[in-house]
Order: C-alpha cells, then structure tokens, then sequence
C-alpha cells in the first residue's frame, strides 16, 4: 500500500470506512466501490491547519490512493504556474482560476480501470472562447501552441480517433486558419471550435455539448453568442470576471457529470472523481472554492468529491462553514447545509497534530536500522507536540546521526539530507523554512524570545530595523494567528515548537551569539525592576528567566531559595517551573565562546557533582541553598525540550522534592506529589503538572 | 498495490459492472462449452449405426439395424445396400417391415458366407414382393436383426424388435434364425412367447421346432427346411440304410442340431450290431481340438468291421466332419468302398481348403442332405413336390441382380442352399404377412400373421425355389424335398438325388395326413 500516513485513520480507514471513501465512494488503493455518505450532496471538505501539520501529505496520499481507480487531479495553489500569466499571454486573457482549471482537467481526463478518458468539450469551448480575447497580436505560432493544449482536453483517446488522425491537431489548424483570417478574430475562433464538435462524427454526447453554451443568460439560444459573452465578461475583469470563471467552473462539472450520465458509463465508472487542491488560501483556491459552494447553493448539483486544504483556522468568505476536527468525521460527519448560507456546503476539518503512539511509529519506522534511545520518541514528541513534520524530519535527522548525537538539539543542529539531490542543511533551518513565513523569519527569530507586545517592542527596538515598528508587530502577531499558529498569553510565538526552533535559530546566528545575548539582556534590562510592586513578582520571574537562558543561575537559585520559606507553595511550583523553562545553552564565557565543549553541565549540578566547589553566600541555610539550586537544575534539564530527560536526574528531583516536602509542613502535600508527577511526567515527554492546577500553562 | 490473482479478478472485473457482466457471460459460454466437450470426450461412443450397439463388456454390434449397415463386414455392403435402397423407396404406411435375425457379427468365413447368401435371398424375395406381385398389399421393408455371433446378446434384440412391432415399423415377423444355438433357441422362445412370428430358414434342429415330443413350445414358428429327423429319414430312404450295413459316430454330448441327427441316426439302425462311436469336440465346434486323434481311432474300427458294412453314419458339425474325412483317407482298409452320410452340415465342406481332397478319391464318397440345390430340379424333374419353374423365378431374378434395379447384390453363390433357403423363408413370411391382410386393410394384425402357417398347404402353398412349402399344424414342412449331395473330389457338391422324408414325393394336393 505504499507509504501509511500516520494518525490519519480518520481520513483513509476503510473498515469502518474514513472520510475519503464515504465521499469519493471508492476504498483507497483498491478498485472495491464503497457505500457513499452523502448520496445528494457531498460537502466540500477543507482540512484547515497551521503549516506542516500534513496537509500537503494528506493530499498526494489521496491522490496515490485513488490514482487510477477513479478521476484525480492535485493542484498545488501557490504553484508557479497560478501566479502569474505565462510570457507573452496578456493578463487580460489569463487568469489563475481558467488555469486551474485547464490543468485540473487535464488530469481528470486520464483514464482508469475500467473506463477510458473523460472529455471535456464545454470547458474546451469556454477556454478557447477566453483565449482567444488575448489573441489580438498573437503569431500564429502562439495561438496554435495555446488552441493545441486546450483542444486537448476533448481527445477520447480512442484508437478510431487515433486511426483518424488527432482530431486537436486537425481543429487547432482550422481555428488558427480563422482567427488569423479577415473577420472578427474571437468570434471566428469560437465558431471554428463550435463547428469542429458539432460536426464531430463520433457522437451524440458532442452535439450535446455544442449546445451546452445556448444556456449562458442572454445568449439567446445561441451558443456561439454565449461563448462571445463569456469571452467578453472575462476580458472585463472585475466582478465580471468572476462570473466568468464561475461558468467555466460550472463548465468542468457538467462534463464530468456528462461522463458519469448514462447506462454504459454506470457500468464502467466506480465511486466520483476527485479533485484535490492544495494551499487553497491562496488564487485560484477561493475562487474555485467559492463557484463550486455558489452553485451548489444555487442547486445545480455536482457529483464530484473536492478536498482542499487551507493554511490556518479559515477565510472569512467560509465563515459559516460547518466546523469539525478529525476525529468527529472518523464514522459520521454529520454535515447538513444551511440552506441560507452558501459557505455552510464547505465541511471545515481541523487536522489534529499526531499522538505519542503515532510519533513512537514514526521514530520506529525512520530507524529501523539504527538502535534510537527509548526515550527519543517522547522527547521527540515533547519538542514537536505532535508536528508531523517536526517528528518526520527529526526522526530522519536521528537515522542519519545516531548513535552520534546525544540530544535533540544536536540532531535538529545537525546537517541532514532530505533528497539525494539537494544540499545537507541543519534540520532546524529546514524545518523553519517550512513552518514559518519565509518573508518574517528575521523578525520572528528576535521576537521569539518576547513575552508579550511590550517586550516585543523592546526587542525590536535593540535588535530590528527602525522601520519595523510596533504596527508591523501587532500585523505579524495577526499574521500568526491567520497562519494557525495559537494565541498563548505569555509567549509572542504561541508554538512551543516553532518557538524552540526560533530561539535556535537566534543562538547560532553569529558565531559568538551576539544576538541571542543581546536579545536576552535586551529582556533582563526590560524587566528590571521599577517602583510599580504590583507586577514585580511576575516581572522576577520573566527577568531570573533570561539571566538563566544567558547562564547565570545565581539570581535564581537565590530567589527561589528565599521565597521557598514564605510563598505559597503552588505559586513557588510555578516560579520554579517557569524559571528553569529557559533555554540552556552550554556555557560561554564573557565573549560568548564556548569554554566546556559541548557538555550538559545541568546534570552535574542538579546530581550534586558541584556542591563541594560551591560556597553557599553567607547568612543562609547552605543545605537549602544546596538543594534549591540543584533540584533548578533538574527542573532546568528535565524540562529543556532539546535535551533528553536522564533517568537519574528524575530520581533525584524526586528525592529533593521529597526533601522539600518535608521542610514545608504546610506545602507538604503538594511537595509530595509533585515528587511523584514531576519525574513521571519528565520521562513520559509531558510538561511538568503542577497537582490539581487547571492551569498547565508556564507562566 | 500489490495484488494476488484473486484481487485483481475482484478490482478490476467483479467491481466494475460491464466488465462483470460480460465476465459472466463469458464464464458461462466457456462453462457450457467445457461441459459439452468434457461429455463428448468422456462419453464412450457404443453406438454402431441406428439402432444397433455394443453392449457393455462386448465388442459386438448388437441390435435392429434399419440402415444400410455392414456390420463391419465390405463382404455384405452390396447387399445391405440394396435392401436400404428398396426400403427407401417405400412410402411411409405403406409397408410392414420383416427382420433377417443372423449372426451377423460371426467373423468366420464360412459362416460369413453362409450370412451374405441369406440376406441375398431374402432381398430378392423382398424385391420380388415388392415389385412383382400385382400391388399385393401390404409392402416388405427389410431389417437386420443380430443378436451376437453366438446369439448371447437376443434379450437386448428381442426387447428392440417387440418395440418396432408397436412403432411405425410395424414389425410383422421375424425371419433367417441361423444356425441352432442355445441363445437363438432362447430367442425364439421369446419372440414367439410375445406373439412374434418367426419363419426358420437354415434351422434343421428337432428341439428348434414345434411337434417334436408332441409339443409347441414356440407358437407361431415356422420352418422351410425339413428336421434331422426328416433329413435323416430322406437319407436313410436314399440309402436303404439297414441296421447290419452301417456305423454310427456321433458328437457327445452335442449340440440340438448334433443330438436330433443322431437319435434320428439311432432310430435307423436300431439293432446293429457295431456300437455307436462317440466323439467329444470343443465348446466352440469350430475349434479344432484333439478329436482328430479320436477319428483315427475310429477309422481302424471302421476297417475292423464286417465286408458287407459300406455306410457310416455321421452326426457332428463340419469341422469335426473334414477331421473326420481326413482321417478316413489314411485308413488301412483303403480298398473297402465306405459311403458317409451325414446331415446338411456337410455343405460346409465344398471349398474348404483343409479337408484332405484326395481321400474322396480313395473309395469313399461323402453324402450328405442339402437345405436345397440348384439343379435339383434340373436334374430330377418331380412331378410332384416342386418344380423347375419354381427354381426359374429365383434364377431368372438373379440374372438381373447384377445391376440397377435389383442390384449390385454382390458376388452369388447357390450351391451352399442358403441363398434358396432364405429366398423360400422371406417368400414363406411375405405369404403368411399378405394372407392375414384383410381385405381394403393394409397392415395385418400381429397374432394373426402366426396363425397362417397351419394354412400353408394344399393350393395354398408356397412353391419355393427349394422345393414346396405344406407345413403341417406344427409349422413344420410336410415331405419337404430334401436334395442329397456329393461332395467331388474337387471341392464342390455333386447333385445326386431328390430324396423324400416320407420316400416319395408328396401328393399334388400336398395335405400331411393328420
């Protein structure tokens, strides 16, 4: 069967059957035609998502799946070709949807077991039609190149057809003859297309088809007069456009609808063709999505299945879509339109992100020949959250560099090789490339370490541009949240994972991390205390937070040490835990250089290995301080998404808990029980609970 | 994908409906096309033509043939041919069909001869009634009916011809018989018990006859040539045969035709003073045996008996009888004048090439009872008891039957009798069919054809080419003129003499006394 997506049953499960084969009615990779959900209408499904959560992957596996077993198309929106019109085609004849709409086409006309190829002769009337309004001062050479390939489109690919002569080449001449002849150019060319299918001997269908175009409002019976329309309306651009391009939408259905009418093609044909479009944020996606929802609303029905797939939660054109996550879909999806809303028939399916399980597969699958450490797959998870494309490709960096690297900071460091044929690159800089706007990764790499607009200001202000202002801030900050990304309070970048691969980012920028210590000061200096009190608790915290991720440790074991006797016992969990939440960087010395190699040194520290070299300050309770700064040390280690917890760290932050718990009679219990979640959820890849806390956020 | 032979019959035609359809249709041509090859291939094709099979564990063709079929045999393809002509040419309704009962699938070649002469005669007698009888109604159709060589497969035929009396055969009697075997006893038995007439052509056997011992155990049969007793009484009338004068050699235990010769042989010599010799040949009494050494024996016992002894008596079967003969020629007393008389067996004899020719040259002359002669009645014009002119209508039918109309009927011998014999039986059945036809009616009731025969006598005879036909009440021929032969040094039979059962030839008015 090929590559198995995983964590996407939902979607391809055929026992009980998923979502694809209750609406293309066809069991994916196999001929066997499957009961269909929605015999009258079919909703048009959108998987929404942020970037890499396998949208892209959902689409060509679907493609894969029903290739040849029933008719298939994938176009991919932000394709080059949809961008702009080719060189020397005016724009004024050329638009992304009308190629959308040839390439999808295209596609579907291949054949497939058990019936041949499905032609398109009203979609091939209505492009030559807008084709032909570019043709002003085009050479014959270009029009018969454009008229050939569109001509295309009507091939039965038949061997008396073949036998014939290809009929394109034969109507390709004739409608060059006539649109390079006297006369009105679009007109003539129209009529030479016309023509060449209503006088086609092969069949009925044809003469059907000819007349298809009488229908256009105000061509009076007349399909010649329709086409010059549609021509003439597209030309107009504007809203006049869009109409157009509805009916040449409109078009493309009623051909596909044509090759399923009728008793032989019953008999031939399984399930419904399917047409699958890629980025459909961007052109031609809406405007395809938005004919297809319009007509449906307006009741000329289509049989054929659509899948697109949207960047981000959704547009406002779907706003009244109806709204579902995967796993509701997985046996029912319990879809009905509103009858008053048109963007109700588009079914909006949210793609979760993977599970532990899925992620324990996926690291198994990818190192299938290399012994990977038991505990990588829930690290793994724990960095991504569930990003299959994190997990893939970290998983493709642990077959490649185990057993040398020993975190997961060095693999996502690591140069890797994803195609034989492309350059090896650190796994972070391609996994951002993918998951962030290639346009904002500066921004957003000295951003990252903000926690909200203001400190975000203060970075931008140390680190940016001039002209990169609070507005183009609070833009970006919109951006992300179009993007899919979460809104978290406390975190400018909401995504844990794509924030660690920022901040990694921001710390090799230059070789003597400049920028990762001077964004980090940038926030010290920002959170400094001020005469307000009533904030200073939290501004503490965030400032003993970056003097951690700069390594000096100090202020915060000294903080939480004298806070340990007097603050509620919960508030000092979360003190704890946000604190050691820091990025850790191996140690530098004051130049920035790296002075001890590559080492972990929190380790040692929270195992007790520096306590003889350390002198605890005057006046306090040197075992307190002893204890405190070790058991930052372990919640530092245990909790740093790039690391992989050790096991003996975990025992000892057990034992100091422990100790603690003893202290504090009056925190005694939750003390306790944190001593018995925090090393559970450390080794099993969760964050760190605080007991009977609603609140698992880290501030 | 990868999918195994039953996958891809399931995807890409089960789940595709025209191509299931038409999968379907295929499997069923294909289905029936390998049943009927498989039942043509298997089924074991025991049919020989028409009507006529080989039974299970026989290599015989068996049954009523009612097409020109040869049985195998090119010896007999004109004359089959010739019938299916003349029953082609019969209008449906028109005809009332006889069948020729005979050994056909014998493979000896006396016997296949003897066969070949019998269905000559009885297509001639048939031709003859079609063609010659003033429209006498109704028509003759012609059948063969063989029941094996040895007549072990007559349930299967006797089964076939009482269902051809109640089709549109309208089967009338059944004719010929042959030779006097257990199963053709037991074949007539049958067909007359179901009230089928049978007209005996060569049978001479007394236990093959109604009267013998004073009883009628075969209803409806009736015979043209004469009994052992009868031939044995015309031969011991030639011979004047005085118990003093003769020796007797018989077949122990024999067969019926072996044991009424030699009872009759018996009755002859009652008080002679040489006791009977007896012989014990083969099952099979064409197989040669160790009886050859028993005839030497005999011979000098021959030589050992009294000068005024010339006769001997002979009572077995032709092969045991050239044995017999040849021994005789090696005899010491080759200087006594021997005569041996022996039945109609001895016909078998002219062209054998094993008999020992020169011993007929030695003083010794072999006698023997014909069925019939051809120059009988050249030769020994009677008054009485048949005629030349009778003869003539066979002979005269015969010169035509080289060619279109009547034939080609393949090569023609007369002297063996049987050609005459089955001409005479087919005309006895024709006449006994014809008599029980009522009047303005075309077809006669079956049980009433059985009933002519007692009718066949006086003015009312059949003048065959043998001889005339008076049967008596038990469908016996009455003084049946029985033509004694000698065989020539040459290998051919010699006419001799006319010789009457009763001592002369019967009364114009031909009435066997009561």
């Amino acid at each position: 069967m090929g590559r198995r997506l995983h964590g996407r049953g939902a979607l391809f499960d055929t026992d009980p059957a998923g979502l694809a084969p209750r609406l293309v009615g066809l069991r994916p990779h196999q001929h066997r035609a499957h009961q269909v959900e929605h015999a009258q209408e079919l909703p048009f499904v959108v998987l929404t998502g942020g970037r890499g959560l396998g949208k892209s992957a959902v689409l060509v596996e679907l493609r894969d799946a029903y290739q040849g077993h029933t008719p298939v198309a994938l176009i991919d929106c932000e394709d080059a070709q949809f961008a702009a019109p080719p060189s020397g085609r005016p724009a004024e004849a050329w638009s992304p949807v009308a190629q959308a709409l040839l390439v999808i086409a295209e596609q579907l006309a291949e054949p497939v077991t058990g019936a041949g190829r499905i032609q398109f002769p009203r979609l091939m009337s209505g492009l030559v039609a807008v084709a032909a309004g570019g043709w002003g001062d085009a050479d014959s050479e270009r029009i018969r190149r454009e008229v050939e390939r569109i001509l295309l489109l009507n091939e039965s690919g038949s061997w008396i057809a073949h036998f014939a002569g290809r009929w394109a080449g034969r109507v390709a001449a004739n409608v060059v003859a006539a649109a390079t002849g006297t006369g009105a150019l679009v007109s003539s060319a129209i009529e030479a297309t016309l023509e060449s299918i209503s006088d086609s001997f092969v069949h009925r269908r044809h003469q059907k088809a000819a007349t298809w175009w009488r229908d256009h409002p105000n061509a009076g019976g007349n399909a010649r007069r329709g086409l010059m329309l549609l021509s003439g309306h597209f030309r107009a651009e504007g809203s006049s456009r869009e109409h157009a391009e509805r009916y040449l939408v409109r078009a493309l259905l009623a051909d596909l609808a044509e090759a399923y009418a009728g008793m032989l093609p019953r008999m031939q044909r399984l399930g419904r063709p399917l047409v699958l479009l890629d980025n459909s944020q961007t052109a031609p996606g809406p405007g395809l999505t938005d004919a297809v929802l319009r007509d449906r609303a307006d009741g000329i029905a289509d049989r054929v299945a659509f899948i697109a797939a949207l960047r981000g939660d959704s547009r406002p054109a779907l706003r009244n879509a109806v709204r579902r996550t995967l796993p509701e879909v997985a046996r029912r999806s319990e879809w009905a339109p509103d009858p008053a809303a048109w963007s109700s028939r588009a079914l909006l399916v949210s793609l979760p992100r993977l599970g532990p399980d899925d992620t324990l597969h996926l690291v198994g699958a990818a190192c299938a020949g290399t012994p990977a450490p038991a505990r990588l797959p829930p690290a793994t998870h724990r960095l991504t959250g569930g990003n299959p494309l994190g997990i893939t490709l970290l998983a493709e960096a642990a077959a490649q560099h185990l057993p040398g690297a020993a975190s997961l900071g060095e693999l996502l460091v690591a140069d890797v090789r994803l195609h034989a044929e492309r350059d090896r690159t650190p796994a972070y800089l391609e996994l951002l490339d993918r998951l962030v706007p290639a346009e904002h990764l500066d921004e957003l790499t000295v951003l990252a370490a903000a926690h909200d607009h203001d400190s975000a200001c203060a970075l931008a202000a140390a680190l940016l541009p001039d002209d990169f202002g609070p507005a183009d801030i609070r833009s970006l900050q919109t951006r992300l949240r179009q993007e899919g990304l979460p809104a978290v309070p406390g975190r400018f970048v909401g995504d844990p994972f794509v924030r660690t691969l920022l901040l990694l980012r921001l710390h090799h920028r230059d070789p003597d991390h400049t920028q990762w210590r001077t964004a980090h000061e940038t926030l010290v200096e920002h959170y400094a205390p001020t005469c307000d009190e009533t904030d200073a608790p939290a501004r503490a915290r965030c400032r003993l937070h970056h003097q951690l991720a700069l390594g000096t440790t100090d202020p915060a074991v000294d903080h939480l040490r004298d806070t340990f006797p007097t603050l509620d016992t919960r508030t000092w969990l979360r003190s704890l835990r946000f604190i050691a939440s820091a990025p850790y960087f191996h140690a530098h010395d004051d130049q920035g250089r790296d002075f001890d190699g590559q080492d972990d040194r929190r380790a040692a520290v929270a195992l007790g290995g520096t306590d003889a070299a350390t002198r605890p300050p005057d006046g306090v309770d040197p075992a307190l301080h002893l204890r405190i700064r070790r058991l930052l040390h372990a919640v530092w280690q245990l909790t740093d998404p790039l690391a992989l917890p050790d096991p003996t760290v975990c025992h000892r932050l057990r034992f100091e808990l422990e100790q603690l718990s003893n202290l504090r009679p009056a925190g005694n219990a939750l003390l306790w029980r944190a001593s018995r979640d925090w090393p559970e959820d450390a080794l099993a890849g969760r964050p760190l609970r605080i007991p009977d806390d609603d609140e698992d956020g880290e501030a | 994908m990868a999918r195994g032979p039953g996958g891809w019959l399931r995807e890409s035609v089960w789940e595709i409906p025209l191509r299931r359809y038409l999968a379907l249709l295929l499997g069923l041509a294909l289905v029936t096309g390998l049943f009927f090859t498989v039942r043509a291939l298997a089924h074991d094709d025991r049919s020989c033509a028409p009507g006529v099979v080989r039974p299970e564990n026989s290599e015989e063709c068996v049954g009523v043939a009612t097409t020109a079929y040869d049985f195998g045999h090119p010896q007999l393809r004109d004359a089959v041919q010739a019938i299916d002509r003349e029953n082609d040419r019969l209008r449906p309704g028109s005809y009332v069909t006889v069948a020729l009962m005979l050994p056909y699938t014998a493979t000896t070649p006396s016997t296949l001869s003897d066969i070949q002469h019998e269905l000559q005669g009885a297509y001639l007698a048939q031709y003859e009634a079609n063609h010659s009888s003033n429209g006498q109604s109704p028509a003759i159709r012609l059948v063969l009916a063989s029941p094996g060589a040895t007549g072990a497969h007559w349930v299967r035929m006797v089964d076939q011809l009482e269902r051809m009396t109640k089709s549109a055969d309208r089967l009338r009697a059944v004719a010929g018989v042959g030779m006097s075997t257990d199963g053709n006893k037991a074949a007539v038995q049958e067909l007359t018990g179901r009230g089928i007439p049978v007209v005996g052509s060569s049978i001479t056997a007394d236990d093959l006859a109604n009267g013998h011992q004073g009883k009628d155990p075969f209803p409806g049969l009736a015979r043209v040539s004469p009994t052992n007793t009868d031939e044995a009484r015309a031969l011991a009338s030639f011979a004047k045969v005085t118990a003093g004068k003769a020796l007797l050699v018989y077949d122990k235990p024999g067969d019926p035709y072996t044991r009424t010769l030699q009872m009759s042989f018996a009755k002859l010599i009652k008080g002679s003073p040489y006791e009977p010799q007896p012989f014990t040949p083969p099952a099979d009494r064409s197989q040669e045996g160790t009886t050859a050494n028993t005839f030497r024996q005999i011979t000098h016992l021959v030589c050992d008996t009294s000068p005024e002894t010339d006769t001997i008596l002979f009572a077995g079967r032709h092969t045991q009888l050239r044995q017999f003969i040849n021994a005789l020629g090696g005899r010491g007393c080759q200087e006594r004048k021997f005569t041996l008389l022996t039945g109609d067996e001895g016909s078998y004899l002219t062209g054998e090439k094993d008999l020992d020719r020169s011993a007929l040259e030695h003083n010794l002359s072999v006698r023997y009872t014909a069925l019939a002669h051809p120059d009988a009645w050249v030769k020994d014009p009677a008054r009485t008891g048949g005629s030349a002119e009778d003869a003539r209508v066979l002979t005269d039918l015969l010169a035509k039957s080289g060619r279109a109309p009547v034939g080609p009927i393949g090569s023609v011998g007369l002297e063996d009798g049987q050609l005459i014999i089955a001409y005479d039986a087919m005309r006895l059945a024709v006449h006994g069919i014809r008599e029980a036809t009522a009047e303005g009616r075309v077809v006669p009731p079956l049980a009433d054809v059985g009933l002519q025969w007692p009718q066949v006598k006086g003015s009312l005879r059949v003048s065959g080419a043998s001889g005339w036909i008076c049967l008596d009440v038990h469908g016996n021929p009455y003084d049946k003129a029985v033509p004694i032969v000698e065989l020539t040094p040459e290998g051919r039979s010699r006419f001799v003499k006319i010789a009457w059962p009763e001592g002369k030839a019967p009364g114009k008015e031909c009435l066997p006394p009561s």
